[in-house]
């Protein structure tokens, strides 16, 4: 197993590459000019007129070659240096560092919620098939499937927020956030629950959870259908598997043959998906960070594709493809855990 | 039955008074936006939602005056000059002088302390004793006269926003628009990497030459008059003073004659100053979370006037409408950024008040531009007057531009876009600036008049024929699609052989397409434009930006519109910038605005506007349209 993942692990290099060089041919179709907009954001910043122009696109020597702009990117990334994001306005590296933590925050709060619930309600239905239980899953799955999460989201945030007040947006209120940013308290993890547990602030984590509340919630709902569906469809098979039929003709319990025989291999396509799910929510979920103003890795890649950052397209891209590697190779492994026919290599 | 009535009313009574808004946060204003600030060097800024820092954090030598564009009050200087007051003299020889008595115990954030080593170490003001104040080294966070005259270079030597530049402009006399103009031509050299040190130190002492600093004043000397002198040093931007000892401490630039170049044109992470200040004004920064898009001012309690109102004021870029205003209905936010299809919705609020039509001193307009690129353009459609294109230089023609501007329907652009908000553009100088006269000629919408014209364009063959051409608009401003889109329905009325493409495009293509080659790639575009001072001349006024050859508007309108320009209106421009009297400079900027009109330069729609949505528990908010909505937040406070 180990050697296995090793052997993938030493594609990520050629993939890293591949990937900047199509990155970079794609920022040389646009014009100097037009990739100066990153550095002049408006109208305000082209006064000085043509001689001003293109002393600043000389400045930022967005003409060069694109072989010579590659070379300094690559040579600045072998020392470490993902370059400079004039959106996060700070270094690449160090933006992604400090909004990591926010993202996988609202991710591990999310995903745990998503993976039992989903194995949970999928066995239930599958168990219950077409009867009352059933129907009450699927009708509430295709609720979540049919809702936009940006819908989902807004009408959660007026209702619990806007009319109730409990649950606001943004990671911490005010009081907090001040307690937060004081020398008094040592942000470890900046993820903030986890910081106020290590912290023994008890406020700090109450108030940190509250304001996770809705978009967990949000991002829980709106992936619950996909996964309950897959969890379900995934047990109905199983559940008509012979050596299914075999143990209970041996008289083990329903509960015994569904917990130790069958949804172990039902489990095995939503292990898949999964994967595709960590990755999503850890690449950063834009719309759920817009309308909640949680600010994550999502809003993040937004504004810099938006701003044509390429500094910071071409960070978070590296930073997206490893964790995909990542999460792909530990689903391969889990497959091969799940399901011993499975051999790696 | 007594004891339950009294007791229905003590309810009530309570149910009344929680029913009453409360103020939140009483000391801390929150302004939700969807902007950004860029740097905390004043030097560096260049737009409005960046002017935020320097106008909060920083002094400058003179403010504005409340709502008024052409009146200051003291800043830094103990007086606004004036030739009245004898602070604004001219020699014989034509050269102006402007002496600025500086304040003194004017401090900054952050000032040098004598250690017990003897070495300078940074403290925050507010945090010494009066026993420690005494330890405060002379000069070393205390602004001085020399601090003035370090700002004020090195502003223009650090030469990266055209704010900046254009105080090197007014030292100048406009003889270059930049530094780099200025090296280049003494140094006879083509680069910035061939300036040599004799050129280096030529244009520092140039510049420095003409500040002096005496005793406890700063004397400006300018080789001719510069009419937008004062305006030029109230602005919050490249004017604004900061202390050269600290400056230096973290790595700026050390006032020397052959070192600036050195410091030219950082780019942002180069640059010492970019995240950090140390101003004199009203709040200081507590915290700059570039990740989460959020600034922390606190009020600064050693200012040398009065303190704030306020003891912070948090800004913080949310870019969810629906979530910026449920946190301003929660009390949780006390000022949004608010879309303006919502100001109705948000006027009906309860708690919530809306300042309408507070008036901005730039103009939208849609520009027309010629010739065009015409290699390949896909723009120009055919390329000919054949109804399926347009020649590139299609609005060389008056006639074209005047039907064009009959064909605007501009009661409806004010009424129904705008809602009422705003007023018909007369031109590119704004009610309020030197050469505005409510009676002068404006275009209205007149099917009639624009067919007359287009019958006589291009010799009949517009008419005859008719053409089709793409205006573009900067995707996302749904006023300026609409505008476009009235202007689209009128002109395929007046002849539907007229025909218009609308296109939204990213700020990135909008601006390759007006400034990404020798001549622009579309022919007309929508676009706003406005001056940032209020003389109509110079380098940022109103008239020179639409007016001047070497102009705004110019750089991006095609040779065409530039030849016009230089033929009818430079010099009139000339003319009046030269002279000193308002009495005679007046009718020569009047006689230009009525000129873009005979001329039809451009079809001026509205001028523009801003408006501020807030907590009706908030007071103090002054508007100036100089500062284009830009937000001084020491007047402010919050109060039931």
């Amino acid at each position: 197993m180990l050697s296995y993942a090793i052997r993938r692990l030493l594609f990520l290099p050629i993939v890293l590459i591949l990937l900047a060089l199509m990155i970079f041919a794609l920022q040389m179709m646009l014009t100097p000019m037009q990739r100066l907009a990153l550095y002049a954001p408006s109208p305000d910043y082209l006064k000085g007129g043509e001689t001003f122009i293109r002393s600043l696109i000389d400045l930022y020597g967005l003409d060069d070659p694109f072989f010579v702009q590659f070379g300094r990117w690559i040579g600045n990334v072998v020392r470490g240096n993902l370059g400079w994001s004039e959106t996060a306005r700070m270094p690449v590296g160090q933006a992604i560092a400090l909004l990591f933590p926010a993202t996988l925050e609202l991710a591990l709060f999310s995903f745990i919620p998503v993976i039992l619930g989903a194995i949970w309600l999928g066995t239930k239905a599958a168990t219950h098939h077409n009867r009352l239980t059933d129907h009450s899953v699927r009708v509430f799955t295709i609720l979540g499937w049919s809702f936009p999460d940006f819908v989902f989201g807004l009408l959660a945030l007026m209702v619990f927020y806007g009319s109730l007040r409990w649950f606001p947006p943004g990671r911490l209120s005010p009081a907090m956030d001040a307690i937060v940013r004081s020398d008094a308290f040592h942000r470890y993890t900046r993820m903030n629950v986890l910081d106020a547990i290590l912290n023994g602030n008890g406020r700090v984590m109450l108030d940190s959870l509250r304001h996770l509340v809705l978009p967990v919630i949000t991002l829980a709902y709106v992936n619950w259908a996909s996964m309950v569906r897959i969890m379900r469809s995934s047990m109905l098979e199983t559940l008509r598997q012979d050596y299914v039929t075999t143990a209970r003709a041996k008289g083990l319990t329903e509960r015994k043959v569904e917990n130790r025989h069958a949804r172990r291999n039902a489990l095995l396509p939503v292990t898949t998906v999964s994967g595709f799910v960590v990755a999503w929510m850890m690449g950063g979920v834009v719309i759920i960070e817009s309308i909640f103003d949680y600010h994550g890795l999502g809003r993040f890649a937004a504004n810099a594709a938006a701003n044509l950052d390429f500094s910071a397209i071409l960070g978070f891209a590296l930073y997206f493809a490893v964790l995909l590697v990542i999460v792909n190779l530990v689903v391969d492994l889990l497959y091969a855990y799940l399901d011993p026919r499975v051999k790696l290599g | 039955m007594k004891r339950a009535v009294l007791f229905a009313v003590v309810v009530l009574m309570l149910v009344g008074v929680a029913g009453l808004a409360q103020v939140k946060n009483p000391g801390t204003l929150t302004f939700l936006w969807t902007s950004d600030l860029r740097t905390m060097d004043p030097a560096y800024v260049a737009s409005t939602p960046g002017s935020y820092a320097p106008f909060n954090l920083y002094d400058r030598l003179l403010n504005y005056k409340g709502e008024a564009i052409d009146e200051f009050i003291p800043g830094i200087s103990r007086v606004v000059p004036s030739v009245e007051n004898g602070l604004i003299t001219q020699a014989p020889d034509g050269r102006v002088f402007y002496t600025f008595p500086i304040e003194t115990g004017v401090y900054c954030h952050q000032v040098g302390v004598r250690a017990s080593d003897g070495s300078i170490v940074w403290k925050a003001y507010d945090e010494l004793t009066d026993a420690e104040k005494k330890d405060i080294v002379p000069g070393y966070g205390e602004i001085t006269p020399s601090d003035v005259k370090y700002s004020l270079l090195r502003a223009m030597l650090l030469g990266f926003s055209w704010m900046s530049n254009a105080i090197t402009d007014m030292f100048t006399g406009s003889q270059y628009p930049d530094v780099e103009a200025m090296a280049l031509a003494l140094g006879g050299v083509e680069t910035m990497d061939e300036v040599d040190d004799a050129t280096e130190a030529a244009v520092y002492n140039t510049l420095a030459d003409k500040i002096a600093v005496r005793d406890d004043a700063v004397e400006i000397v300018l080789d001719k008059p510069f009419p937008a002198t004062l305006g030029i040093l109230a602005l919050p931007f490249g004017a604004s003073i900061l202390d050269q000892e600290w400056a230096v401490a973290q790595g700026a630039w050390d006032g020397a004659a052959n070192t600036w170049i050195d410091y030219f044109k950082p780019t942002l992470e180069e640059n010492p100053l970019f995240a950090i200040e140390n101003g004199s004004g009203p709040f200081q920064l507590e915290e700059w979370d570039r990740a989460e898009k959020k600034a922390i001012f606190k009020r600064f309690e050693g200012y040398f006037r009065e303190p704030a109102s306020l003891e912070r004021v948090v800004l913080r870029s949310v870019t969810e409408w629906t979530t910026r205003r449920l946190q301003l209905e929660a009390g949780d936010a006390d000022l949004v950024s608010t879309p303006v299809e919502f100001l109705d919705e948000m006027e009906a609020t309860d708690g919530v008040t809306v300042l309408r039509g507070l008036p901005m001193v730039s103009t939208t307009n849609t520009f027309f531009l010629w010739p065009v690129q015409d290699s390949g353009n896909p723009n120009l459609g055919s390329g000919k007057l054949d109804g399926k294109g347009i020649p590139p230089d299609f609005f060389s023609d008056i006639d074209v531009r005047k039907g064009f501007c009959y064909a605007m329907d501009y009661d409806a652009l004010i009424n129904q876009i705008h809602l009422g908000n705003t007023e018909q553009a007369r031109g590119p100088i704004v009610k309020g600036i030197m050469g505005y006269r409510a009676d002068s000629p404006v275009y209205s919408y007149d099917p009639e008049k624009a067919k007359e014209h287009f019958m006589k364009a291009w010799g009949g063959e517009v008419w005859e024929k008719g053409f089709k051409l793409t205006a573009f608009y900067i995707a996302g401003i749904t006023t300026w699609q609409s505008a476009l889109g009235i202007l689209q329905q009128n002109l395929s009325r007046i002849n539907p052989k007229f025909q218009i493409e609308i296109q939204g495009v990213q700020w990135s293509a909008f601006s390759d397409l007006l400034w990404g080659g020798a001549e622009p790639g579309a022919a007309l575009v929508v676009c706003n434009w406005g001056p940032d001072y209020s003389d109509p001349g110079g380098p940022l006024g109103a008239a020179s930006y639409y007016l001047d050859m070497n102009g705004a508007v110019a750089g991006f309108s095609g040779s065409g519109y530039v030849d016009l320009i230089e033929d009818k209106f430079q010099p009139l421009l000339d003319e009046a910038w030269a002279l000193v009297d308002p009495a005679e400079r007046e009718p020569i900027y009047a006689k230009l605005q009525e000129m873009s009109y005979e001329y039809a330069t451009s079809l001026f729609m509205w001028q523009d506007y801003t408006y501020l949505v807030e907590r009706d528990w908030v007071h103090g908010y002054t508007h100036n349209a100089i500062t284009y909505g830009a937000v001084y937040f020491y007047p402010m406070s919050k109060s039931e």
